[in-house]
């Protein structure tokens, strides 16, 4: 890992098209500023751990018993958002 | 040669292939999946995991139980899917089932899919923060 000492104000480039900026120190919060183009997806560690544990809690076996919701399905019951839910059908 | 060919029946299961080059988040080696759907657990279908037919996840048009639902998918997934307009995409839902009575769903890490080549991602919304990874699903 590359590590690097900054100071507020300062910045680093990675890439030549991705600038990330020391906002502020505040204690042992640091804000951050990040500049990225739209193509670069940029989130909190802590969003994917998240779907990470979700997904691992999900996992289950192909014969478990699934409830019965109180909702038909989209081509029986037709709704406001009927287009949105028939264009989603794979 | 002259064969009949069976009707097909309401309890039948329609399968469908969803190949994911990076998997899903946490069980990235597993590639290659069956989208099934049983009549009888609408609206739920199941994405079983094609090489190990012990595990399985249950899927969940979002649209059913979140109307409002604006995943914002990120250029980069729609360009890795090979989706040009967002009619090619389709949205499958992980559900967790808590026990009997309480079911939710990840509305922050959609699955999409690529309807026309089955090439599918679980992708984190560029708008994330505006939806729950437990989503209560009406019970």
């Amino acid at each position: 890992m590359l590590i690097l000492s900054r100071k507020s104000g300062e910045s680093i480039v990675i890439d030549g098209r991705i600038h990330i900026k020391v906002v502020r120190v505040e204690g042992d919060v640091v804000k951050i500023g990040i500049e990225a183009p739209s193509d670069v997806p940029v989130h909190r560690q802590e969003v994917y751990q998240e779907i990470q544990r979700s997904n691992q809690q999900a996992v289950t076996s192909p014969k478990t018993t699934l409830p019965r919701l109180p909702i038909r399905k989209a081509a029986a019951a037709p709704t406001p958002n009927e287009t949105a839910t028939t264009n989603n059908r794979i | 040669m002259n064969t009949i060919e069976p009707e097909p029946v309401a309890t039948q299961t329609v399968t469908r292939e969803l190949r994911m080059p990076t998997g899903i988040l946490g069980f990235e080696q597993m590639k290659d999946y069956l989208l099934v759907a049983n009549p009888d657990e609408e609206p739920f279908r199941w994405l079983q995991v094609k090489d190990n037919a012990a595990l399985a996840f249950v899927v969940i048009d979002p649209f059913i139980v979140a109307p409002d639902y604006r995943p914002d998918i990120p250029q980069v997934d729609a360009n890795l899917l090979g989706l040009n307009n967002p009619e090619e995409a389709a949205l499958l839902n992980i559900v967790t089932l808590h026990g009997a009575n309480r079911a939710t769903v990840n509305l922050k890490g959609p699955i999409v899919v690529n309807r026309n080549t089955g090439l599918s991602k679980q992708v984190v919304l560029a708008n994330a923060a505006e939806y729950s990874v437990q989503h209560p699903l009406p019970m």
